[in-house]
């Protein structure tokens, strides 16, 4: 036992993985055939051949576009608001004393909470949904982006104004915002993760298109496999997302402006 | 210093404020930044000190015109709003609701710390196991709770012990990984002392490694805290029709906004309480951490 652990511990990761998962899902097949109920637990063949059955016959893609657009528009709007108003709020204190309470009670509210709200005031339409995804994703972004904006350097702003740097603009432009954009990144690569959750809530809670309701669908069935199945894409789509955009904050950390003397 | 150790111990996928700030440190930066702090200190008529004052007013007045002049239901100005909040208080339903919800979030929350915290520690001193166990820890936590609710359903049924399991696994996680990186952070040199004045793995471990993460784990500890009070909506909303989130989802049947938005008013509070509060914690420990290091 100990030998075969040591060699184990001493094999290469992707091997370790593998027999790992082996192991995992071999010992899951095997519950599920002798004791559980397939409702409650299918095995995983099951839900293997449920996952290629709804991608043969054209349910999961056509779900999946459905709730790619709705992220990508509420994801885009969070984007474009969370650093304006980000740069707005962290550069002009008039903005910060009459914006910030809100949007820091706002961040402190579960987005799920508003969600009854957003749907009854702005309708069951994408509209709605698009808020909902857009309330998700912004306030990482703001808030990071205030943060970067508050950690600009106050020499290097000097430093420009002597240069003749003068107007907001300028300084803006050639040092607030650059020295800025690693705090976006880490709040962009945030946003889209929580983005994924307030499309997965929008979805699931109006059950009238895109994966969502798919899974949603599923589940009133009670048809587990195809359950399962439905739901495999959202974690894939939540870390490949994430890791794109952590890849997208690493390539942009060393605009980091390092205050440490 | 602070965003930098959050930084460091979420380095992980989608959810939680990392690389930065987070509500309790800007409530406790607001009040004192630049201009206002260095000449003339406590002058009220200023405007960085009467502003937030006027602009909640400004705000309230146009919520207030504007719901009334459109659909006092629909849009329901504040003053519908803090009358339902009195009416809601005084029949006692929303007081009983904000118990269930707190009930919830306690036991599911104190569940996942004790978990955590063990398994955590387990990760954190068993690289391989570690190695072995996170792509999966990952998935589950990149997956959107609210489309675990039907297997939740099934297996745990729509009352308090499958509100709690929904609390619980969403919170478990950020406490687990947390742990885990603050053990592997644990000072080498001060565990290779311990162990050659012969400290047994308990001893370093209650001695040594846990003293020594304890603002890795506080970090997890607010994350998570943010991550079970979503945890207790969305189980409330798509369960069973409980607590503040059951009386948000049973109004919005009859578009009665004013009772939801007194009861999102207190779910925001109870969040700032929450999440602020261990955000102070954090803080606290974050600084103490500087000083043993440093």
């Amino acid at each position: 036992m100990g030998d075969a652990w040591t060699r184990f511990a001493h094999a290469r990761p992707w091997v370790r993985h593998l027999l790992f998962a082996v192991v995992l899902f071999g010992a899951w097949e095997v519950y599920a055939r002798i004791l559980a109920e397939p409702v409650l637990l299918p095995t995983p063949s099951a839900v293997a051949l449920a996952f290629g059955d709804i991608t043969v016959t054209g349910k999961l893609l056509p779900a999946l576009l459905e709730s790619m657009r709705l992220l990508v528009l509420g994801f885009l709007a969070a984007l474009v608001l969370g650093i304006v108003l980000g740069l707005l709020v962290g550069r002009y204190t008039i903005a910060d004393r009459t914006l910030s309470p809100y949007f820091n009670g706002l961040y402190a509210l579960p987005v799920v909470a508003l969600v009854p709200l957003v749907l009854v005031w702005f309708g069951f339409g994408l509209t709605g949904r698009v808020i909902v995804v857009f309330l998700a994703a912004f306030f990482p972004i703001l808030i990071n982006t205030y943060t970067g904006v508050r950690e600009t350097p106050s020499d290097l702003l000097e430093v420009a104004r002597s240069f003749g740097v003068d107007n907001e603009l300028g300084l803006l432009r050639r040092v607030v915002v650059p020295a800025t954009v690693p705090f976006m990144m880490a709040g962009v690569r945030l946003g889209i993760g929580r983005a994924v959750v307030g499309m997965a809530i929008a979805e699931v809670y109006l059950r009238l298109g895109g994966i969502g309701a798919l899974i949603a669908g599923y589940g009133a069935v009670f048809r587990t496999a195809y359950l399962m199945a439905a739901i495999l894409p959202l974690p894939l789509l939540g870390i490949g997302l994430t890791k794109l955009f952590a890849r997208f904050e690493r390539r942009f950390e060393y605009w980091r402006v390092s205050t440490a003397p | 210093m602070d965003g930098q150790t959050t930084g460091q111990a979420t380095a992980r996928p989608p959810d939680e404020p990392s690389g930065a700030p987070d509500r309790a440190d800007r409530a406790a930066e607001t009040p004192s930044t630049a201009v206002a702090s260095k000449s003339d200190r406590g002058r009220w008529w200023r405007p960085e000190w009467y502003l937030p004052g006027l602009a909640a007013i400004v705000f309230l007045t146009a919520w207030e015109l504007f719901g009334r002049a459109t659909n006092p239901i629909l849009f329901s100005p504040p003053s519908r709003v803090a009358s339902a909040f009195a009416e809601l208080t005084a029949s006692g339903r929303l007081p009983t609701a904000l118990l269930t919800t707190l009930n919830t979030l306690t036991v599911g929350y104190l569940l996942s710390v004790v978990v955590g915290l063990a398994v955590g520690v387990l990760l954190g001193r068993q690289q391989v196991l570690a190695e072995l166990f996170e792509p999966y820890i990952d998935a589950v936590y990149a997956t959107p709770r609210v489309v675990l609710v039907p297997l939740v359903i099934l297996w745990f049924g729509v009352g308090y012990s499958g509100r709690l399991f929904l609390i619980w696994l969403g919170t478990v996680i950020p406490i687990i990984l947390n742990t885990a990186i603050g053990v592997r952070n644990s000072r080498p040199d001060l565990v290779e002392v311990a162990q050659s004045f012969g400290a047994s793995e308990r001893q370093l471990i209650r001695h040594v490694i846990i003293p020594g993460s304890i603002p890795y784990i506080v970090a997890g500890l607010r994350i998570a805290a943010g991550r079970a009070l979503v945890g207790v909506i969305v189980a409330e909303i798509f369960l069973d029709l409980t607590g503040l989130g059951g009386i948000i989802q049973t109004e919005s049947a009859y578009f009665r906004t004013a009772n939801m938005l007194a009861a999102v008013l207190l779910i925001a509070a109870l969040g700032a309480l929450f999440i602020g509060g261990l955000g102070i914690v954090e803080k606290r420990f974050s600084s103490w951490k500087q000083s043993t290091v440093v």
